[in-house]
């Protein structure tokens, strides 16, 4: 941080903005929770706006503008697009903005399970279908994980800083995870994703004893014939099989469903993305 | 004298929301507030999915507190199966969401709300001239955050705790390691006490009643009945006595007791069990401008600090208590069962409820978190201040509005997404 504060011409910050939309404002966090470095960060770009913290939000012209959360209203939608006008990149920060996340599972749910929630919904606001900002407007960069580690978000912010091209991270989980000497947890016939996950997060929930849910989204290469005959030899049926692989990234996955029921593990595989069905009007 | 104040994008709080106040000859005609967070229906989500998939999910409600929801989640679900949990888990989830109190009062305390007080737009436009208090606030989130790192393995979404118990056990150093940081996180909390009591706040009654859980063993965290002066509740009963209801100009869901307002936090955990605040935290609590059940709403910042010294010390205890020795998680029994898990957040009583089937899968849930209880008094609490300031000028209502919605503390991320209606 010391050599980046030489380096950055104080008069010529980065105008950067941070913005959530429908979220849990975990990533936004993740940013403050940089305890040692904010303070320095600051000095660093130029932090326009960030409402979650800041009165003075001015919300014009940025370099870079970070988004977390998910689109789930007009409201959001409206945001987003205007956010996206004002900046010449524009971050998608976290799961949610990334992939949809748990939020986003809903669109793989019976409408039944969530129908007896909509009693007299908000005149004036309509809910749309929950999904990643990519669904609506053009994603620079992509910041990953539920939420992101706080150490990445704050590389990138030294990255951008110093004019280095954000590169995303493309082993699987398992890579850092064998550095980490964790034990398998597949070996221990517990439903892990980390062979089919990008890592980059450390494997900081199998390092604490729990399974990868996939939050970081499938590896470009993964595979995912090989994946799902591993977790039915271990005995999960396929409807939790499907469930777990869509909990965080279902929009970003390729079809699980159609090729779950080709029955034969080694199946062909239809890669191109799940599409939108229109489960929630 | 102002006739409109909307407020379409109150700042400094977690998640969004709106309010709309009209005046007319200095009585309010039209006060709402709103939650305009889009809804994610959590509540529909979970269902189909296994009773131990729950924490993971709902976790997600917050990022503030999330370890609040992974564990109300599991006490619901243990609830539902008859699970025992060890003491050693019971002491380790409260540290862990002990780790979490710490870290979300000194976030919202200096981040959110001193700014109002200083006079400034942000806690990071105060650095200049406020470095140390920043520098100490960013201490206490450190050492709350180191704590949920080294027990959950994040500092967010913590994983490491499941039904039954705990996927990976700390070591007893780490445990140590936890005693020395909140040791030295003391002095930074005893300050903030008397920071926050320096202020001159507002002189405003509420007329909602000041709930939380009362526990007689101790301050109350993960266990208690719901209660005030105004009675006292079995958790399991919790759907006889409040209720939610929902206005159409709001994504969150407003809730009553016995059709009345109440207000859930700090402040009422000070009011209904300020008595069982540990020795450090009487004595600041004597310090403070906080007299014998506390009406005033703004006092709720003061109550936070109060309790920073309160749990530090807690915490300590309860590190010097532990002696980690290896056990399983405990096996849940089959179901079918239905659960609720109470227990007390940074914000207020936080309610998770499941109904688990047979097959172990969850067949409805209902969540209630403390912005959903506390909005209604919120909403009315302006509805009654804003007439005592009727005759400023614009700008110094809005501040003594913001001050007020925010010594409340509200998310209304969490609060969002609750829509069930029941009609009682």
């Amino acid at each position: 941080m010391e050599k980046l504060l030489q380096v950055r011409n104080p008069d010529n910050k980065l105008k950067v903005g941070f913005y959530g939309i429908t979220g849990c404002a975990g990533c936004l966090l993740s940013v403050i929770f940089n305890e040692d470095e904010l303070l320095d960060l600051i000095k660093v770009v130029d932090l326009k706006a960030f409402p979650f913290v800041k009165e003075v939000n001015v919300d014009e012209s940025f370099d870079y503008i970070f988004v977390e959360g998910l689109v789930a209203d007009e409201d959001d939608l409206e945001v987003l697009q205007r956010l996206r006008k004002n900046s010449k990149f524009l971050v998608a920060l976290g799961a949610c903005s990334c992939t949809g996340c748990v939020p986003a599972y809903r669109q793989f749910t019976l409408k039944e399970n969530y129908e007896h929630l909509l009693y007299r919904k908000r005149e004036e606001i309509k809910d749309l279908q929950p999904t990643p900002v990519d669904d609506h407007v053009r994603a620079d960069y992509y910041i990953p994980g539920c939420p992101p580690d706080k150490k990445e978000i704050l590389n990138f912010l030294k990255g951008i800083a110093i004019g280095k091209e954000p590169k995303p991270y493309e082993s699987p989980v398992c890579i850092e995870c064998r550095k980490n000497g964790n034990q398998c947890l597949l070996d221990l016939g517990k439903p892990c994703l980390g062979p089919i996950t990008a890592g980059g997060c450390n494997s900081v929930c199998i390092n604490g004893g729990f399974e990868c849910w996939g939050c970081r989204g499938p590896t470009k290469d993964m595979n995912l014939p090989l994946m799902i005959k591993m977790l039915r030899d271990r005995g999960f049926d396929d409807a939790f099989i499907e469930a777990r692989m869509r909990t965080f990234v279902g929009l970003k996955m390729p079809i699980v469903e159609e090729f779950m029921k080709s029955k034969e593990a080694g199946g062909k595989l239809d890669t191109k993305f799940y599409g939108k069905k229109e489960y929630f009007e | 004298m102002p006739k409109e104040i909307t407020l379409n994008h109150i700042t400094k709080i977690e998640g969004h929301a709106k309010l709309n106040l009209s005046m007319e000859g200095g009585k309010v005609t039209k006060c709402e507030l709103s939650a305009t967070e889009g809804s994610r229906y959590f509540e529909g989500i979970v269902r189909g999915r296994k009773y131990y998939e729950a924490h993971e999910m709902t976790s997600r409600i917050c990022g503030i507190c999330s370890c609040a929801h992974v564990i109300a989640a599991l006490s619901a679900v243990e609830d539902a199966l008859g699970v025992q949990i060890s003491e050693q888990t019971y002491k380790l989830r409260e540290l862990l969401t002990l780790g979490e109190r710490i870290r979300s009062h000194a976030t919202h305390l200096y981040f959110l709300a001193l700014p109002d007080y200083l006079g400034y737009e942000s806690a990071l436009a105060m650095a200049p001239k406020y470095g140390k208090e920043l520098k100490s606030a960013l201490a206490m989130m450190k050492a709350g955050n180191g704590i949920i790192r080294l027990l959950g393995s994040r500092d967010l979404h913590p994983v490491s705790a499941t039904v039954g118990g705990w996927l990976k056990l700390p070591k007893q150093e780490q445990i140590d390691e936890i005693r020395k940081s909140l040791e030295q996180i003391r002095t930074d909390t005893v300050e903030t006490c008397e920071l926050f009591s320096s202020f001159r706040y507002p002189k405003f009654e509420t007329k909602g009643k000041f709930f939380s859980l009362i526990n007689p063993k101790k301050y109350p965290m993960l266990e208690g009945s719901f209660g005030s002066d105004g009675g006292i509740f079995d958790k399991s009963k919790y759907s006889d006595f409040i209720k939610e209801y929902h206005e159409p100009y709001s994504s969150a869901n407003f809730v009553v007791r016995q059709d009345k307002r109440y207000a859930v936090g700090a402040l009422s955990r000070i009011n209904t069990s300020g008595k069982q605040l540990s020795k450090e935290g009487q004595k600041a609590l004597k310090k403070s401008q906080i007299r014998e059940n506390s009406k005033n709403p703004y006092h709720n910042n003061m109550a936070q600090a109060i309790e920073l010294v309160h749990y530090v010390g807690e915490g300590m205890k309860i590190c010097e208590e532990l002696a980690i020795k290896d056990e399983k998680p405990v096996k849940a029994n089959a179901g079918p069962g239905r659960g609720v898990g109470a227990i007390e957040v940074p914000r207020g009583t936080l309610w998770h409820e499941y109904s688990i089937n047979s097959e172990g899968k969850i067949t409805n849930a209902n969540i209630i978190t403390p912005t959903a209880q506390n909005l209604l008094n919120m909403q009315e609490d302006i509805r009654e201040f804003v007439p005592s300031v009727a005759g400023r000028k614009k700008e110094e209502i809005i501040i003594q509005v913001e001050k007020l919605i925010r010594s409340y503390d509200p998310c209304f991320s969490c609060s969002a997404h609750f829509l069930e209606v029941k009609w009682a």
